[in-house]
């Protein structure tokens, strides 16, 4: 008997070593999830519970940005002539992946690289297209593009930027030892470069330095887009010494760059500190510096205790901000819709989405305006279309597939899969390690359920996998993806996702109507025209019911300390931190 | 006993060989790869970009070589570079961020032992009256505690009410902001040395050397110090040295949500994104950690009691 207390108890201590030591391991599994898709979305704000609350995190977290400060306020105009102490610009970040301009593809990364880089052109935060570092350029033919350098843009190290660097930028950028993932999205349309990208080419022969201040580039067709691509970091101009001296470390160690900050101090995991650049050849910048914190925490306590200037707010602390009593309303400030869509996609050669009819029918037995008042407290816009409101295309007169039970009811009949007990089992596949699912999908598959009678399994797989598989078109259905845009252009979000031929065409979605107008849009030089044929290839594929739309991030709400000036939310990552000014 | 550390040292570079294998395999065959996560839901095998990102990260060659090359370049010091902060060194990296999850460890283990052996030791004495089993409940249900309560408790009390630290952050081991993590991590392991420590102690107490000493009249101070607490160690150092070992490997939950850049919370993205550089750095050097610490654990069994001799 006492030899079995012992080993009772020997037992219970191993346990308490177990829990106590090592409990995390325990915990990792039920809570990962949570902080586990914002860590994979490299989003700006990292990983706190009440960005975790809000729902086009939990939905979409791991492609778009979450970047919860997006648009709101139109900057106020500068006055110049206030002395330049504009104070510590205090905010949460996470680690970026990369400062390389070059390889920079995801929104972390770009919030930094954006501030201490830059290129020919910009944005400005009302996302119109405005000259950088050049001063002006002409086009001839929509295919020959002149720009004009300023004579006055200088590296951080002093250094003239001229012609010769933009040309050795472009190259080294697209050039198959850099290896970046963004070369082709951003410089495939310049004559020459895919011949580059894929080694086959000494230079890019469209690419031609004029005079030290003369830059020629030459595309392969009129294309409207062409200009925004360039605002793109994968265009950004770098020092040709610094970056060959510091090898593939060379922004960790010595990051030259152009734009309206320098890159003062990179802690990994601690901050990233950016000072403003008085060698600036454009308006300087208000601020003195800007802290990131990178160290992660619960934004909102930290917003509280006033240790970061900006926060997003999430679903649970929603009510509480929006209370016009408690002293945080002051500060809330509300964003209109970014540029992303979240959706549920169907694989159209797959039973039994390969019916239309099913797929329509799925699309009109959702409300989304309840769900989205009821249970997402209106942080999103119901979606019904593909390109995201205010985005350039955009129009409202797309014939969505408005919620209309009945008229499911009734595709469902005319479709072939009519029959419950013939029909192919569905199962919706999501990424994720065991956690929530998001409250939305839930719903709309109880929806499916209650008017359609259509049951639908959910399958859980962890996100590299689940974009390995979604590549191999595996899935029958799929969710918990959004899109987000690269370029303020249509094709971005049309050619790319709905083209047959298209790489990422993950549905396997195909229409040669749909395609044989995207492929004239493409070079259709008519502003005016091209929207129109954007429009067309829209409604044809809502028509199709390729996706059911689901929600563009709708009014996000943010909350900036009343002495921040200036702070411009934009639904893309612009320069922007320039115009701000702590007061 | 020289000789019996150099022989279990000579098993560590075969057993690393071993676990450097099993990982480096299950992560190429297991599915997805940096490449993929990388790209996103861009990712499109034929691309040219994908070919030029798989060559230049090494990933297109036969699996043989690229081990092959892994522990050559192990071997040589050089742990690679990550593939997700790509032109970092994953050197650099992980020692950063273990140096801050081994103060957390340490700060940690302080709370813990500091606490808990002496009110072991303490309660040993009073077997048999409540302060004993009142003790050991009250620790029990402070282990018992999860962390999504400890911590949101901690945070309102230091944080929100008394504002003595920042909800969140890192600031070195002198830092105030240490000391929520530090507790959090902490007090469960209090329950643990209690309980070990008042064992042992009464395992020790019932001996007859304890009888002995106390009957040639020594002073219970000196009973106390150099006969009970001397020899109830021991056991609790095999604890302690595996506790070592845990102090590289870190807390992903509670890094996470107090925002401490340790190598647990960073082990598990690496996992994610699939970094194989940082994710075989990290195993192969925690896996030496627990060697070494298990080989510390017998040296100190020797010189804590002088009985034990290795051959």
């Amino acid at each position: 008997m006492k030899k079995l207390l012992y080993l009772l108890f020997v037992l219970v201590s191993v346990a308490a070593v177990a829990c106590g030591d090592s409990g995390s391991s325990e915990d990792d599994a039920t809570t990962a999830p949570s902080t586990g898709a914002s860590l994979l979305s490299d989003t700006p704000a990292p990983s706190s519970a009440d960005d975790a609350a809000a729902p086009s995190d939990d939905n979409a977290a791991s492609v778009e940005t979450s970047e919860t400060d997006q648009v709101v306020t139109e900057a106020p105009a500068r006055e110049f002539t206030e002395p330049l102490s504009g104070g510590v610009f205090r905010r949460l970040w996470a680690d970026p992946p990369t400062l390389d301009p070059h390889l920079t593809s995801d929104t972390t990364s770009a919030g930094v690289v954006v501030e201490v880089f830059s290129g020919l052109v910009a944005l400005n935060v009302d996302l119109q297209l405005v000259p950088d570092i050049a001063e002006s350029w002409t086009i001839d033919d929509g295919v020959v593009y002149t720009f004009k350098l300023r004579p006055n843009a200088r590296f951080h190290n002093g250094k003239p930027v001229t012609a010769a660097d933009f040309k050795w930028s472009l190259e080294r950028a697209a050039d198959p030892k850099t290896a970046s993932p963004v070369a082709d999205t951003y410089l495939n349309d310049i004559v020459g470069a895919m011949d580059f990208i894929e080694g086959n080419a000494s230079e890019i022969s469209g690419i031609k330095v004029i005079d030290d201040r003369t830059l020629q580039i030459t595309i392969d067709a009129p294309k409207a887009y062409f200009l925004a691509k360039l605002t793109y970091p994968t265009a950004y101009v770098l020092d040709q010494e610094t970056v060959e001296a510091g090898g593939r470390s060379w922004w960790v160690d010595n990051p030259v760059g152009t734009g309206a900050f320098k890159l003062a101090e990179y802690r990994i995991g601690e901050r990233i500190i950016l000072e403003r650049n008085d060698d600036y050849y454009r308006e300087l910048a208000l601020l003195d510096s800007i802290v990131m914190n990178l160290a992660g925490g619960q934004s909102m306590a930290m917003y509280e205790n006033d240790e970061i200037d900006i926060t997003g707010v999430g679903l649970f602390d929603l009510d509480r901000v929006l209370d016009p009593t408690e002293p945080l309303n002051q500060d809330l400030v509300i964003a209109p819709p970014g540029f992303s869509v979240s959706y549920i996609g169907f694989n159209t050669t797959k039973p039994p989405f390969d019916d239309p009819k099913f797929r329509q029918a799925l699309n009109h037995a959702v409300d989304k305006e309840l769900i989205a008042t009821e249970v997402l407290s209106e942080l999103v816009q119901p979606a019904y279309s593909v390109l995201p409101p205010g985005f350039p295309g955009y129009t409202d007169e797309i014939k969505g597939l408005m919620y209309d039970p009945d008229l499911a009811k009734q595709l469902l009949e005319e479709s072939q899969y009519a029959d419950a007990d013939s029909r192919p089992r569905i199962v919706v596949t999501v990424p994720g390690t065991g956690g929530t699912i998001g409250l939305d999908l839930e719903v709309i598959l109880e929806m499916w359920k209650q008017t359609l009678g259509v049951e639908v399994e959910i399958q859980q797989v962890e996100w590299a996998t689940y974009l390995e598989d979604l590549e191999d078109q595996k899935f029958q259905a799929f969710a918990g993806l959004g899109w987000e845009a690269d370029y303020p252009d249509p094709q971005d979000f049309l050619d790319i996702l709905f083209h047959s031929e298209s790489g990422i065409n993950h549905g396997a979605y195909s229409n040669p109507a749909v395609d044989s107008v995207l492929e004239e849009a493409r070079t259709e030089p008519d502003v005016l025209r091209r929207i129109e044929l954007y429009h067309e290839a829209e409604q044809l594929i809502v028509n199709d019911a390729a996706w059911v739309p689901m929600w563009f991030t709708g009014e996000r709400y943010a909350l900036v300390k009343p002495n921040v000036e200036g702070y411009a939310m934009t639904p893309m990552i612009v320069p922007k931190l320039q115009e701000i000014k702590i007061n | 006993m020289w000789v019996y550390i150099v022989r279990r040292l000579a098993w560590l570079p075969l057993l690393l060989l071993a676990v450097s294998f099993i990982t480096f395999t299950l992560g190429r065959f297991g599915p997805g790869d940096p490449v993929i996560v990388m790209l996103g839901n861009r990712y499109d095998p034929d691309s040219q970009v994908t070919k030029n990102l798989r060559r230049e990260l090494g990933l297109d060659r036969p699996f043989h070589v690229q081990y092959v090359d892994y522990v050559w370049n192990f071997v040589q010091g050089d742990f690679g570079e990550s593939l997700r902060f790509r032109g970092q060194a994953v050197k650099g990296l992980i020692l950063k961020k273990m140096w801050v999850s081994a103060q957390l460890s340490i700060a940690a283990m302080i709370v813990a032992v500091g606490v808990g052996l002496p009110l072991g030791f303490w309660i040993a004495h009073w077997q048999g009256r409540w302060q004993d089993p009142a003790t050991v409940t009250v620790a029990l249900m402070l282990m018992s505690v999860p962390i999504m309560v400890t911590v949101p408790g901690l945070l309102w009390v230091f944080c929100l009410k008394l504002h003595w630290v920042p909800c969140s952050g890192w600031g070195g081991f002198f830092d105030a902001r240490i000391l929520v993590p530090a507790i959090t991590m902490g007090v469960p392991g209090i329950a643990v040395f209690v309980r070990l420590m008042r064992a042992s102690t009464l395992d020790v107490l019932g001996q007859d050397f304890i009888r002995t000493a106390k009957s040639k009249g020594l002073e219970p101070k000196v009973v106390g110090s150099r006969h009970v607490a001397r020899n109830a160690m021991i056991p609790i150092i095999t604890i302690l040295s595996f506790s070592l070992a845990g102090l590289i490997s870190g807390s992903f939950i509670v890094e996470t949500i107090l925002g401490v850049p340790g190598i647990g919370r960073f082990a598990v993205e690496s996992v994610f994104n699939r970094d194989y550089p940082v994710i075989m750095a990290v195993t192969l050097i925690a896996a030496s950690a627990f060697v070494l610490a298990n080989l510390a654990a017998d040296i100190a069994y020797a010189f804590v009691d002088p009985r034990i001799r290795y051959n």
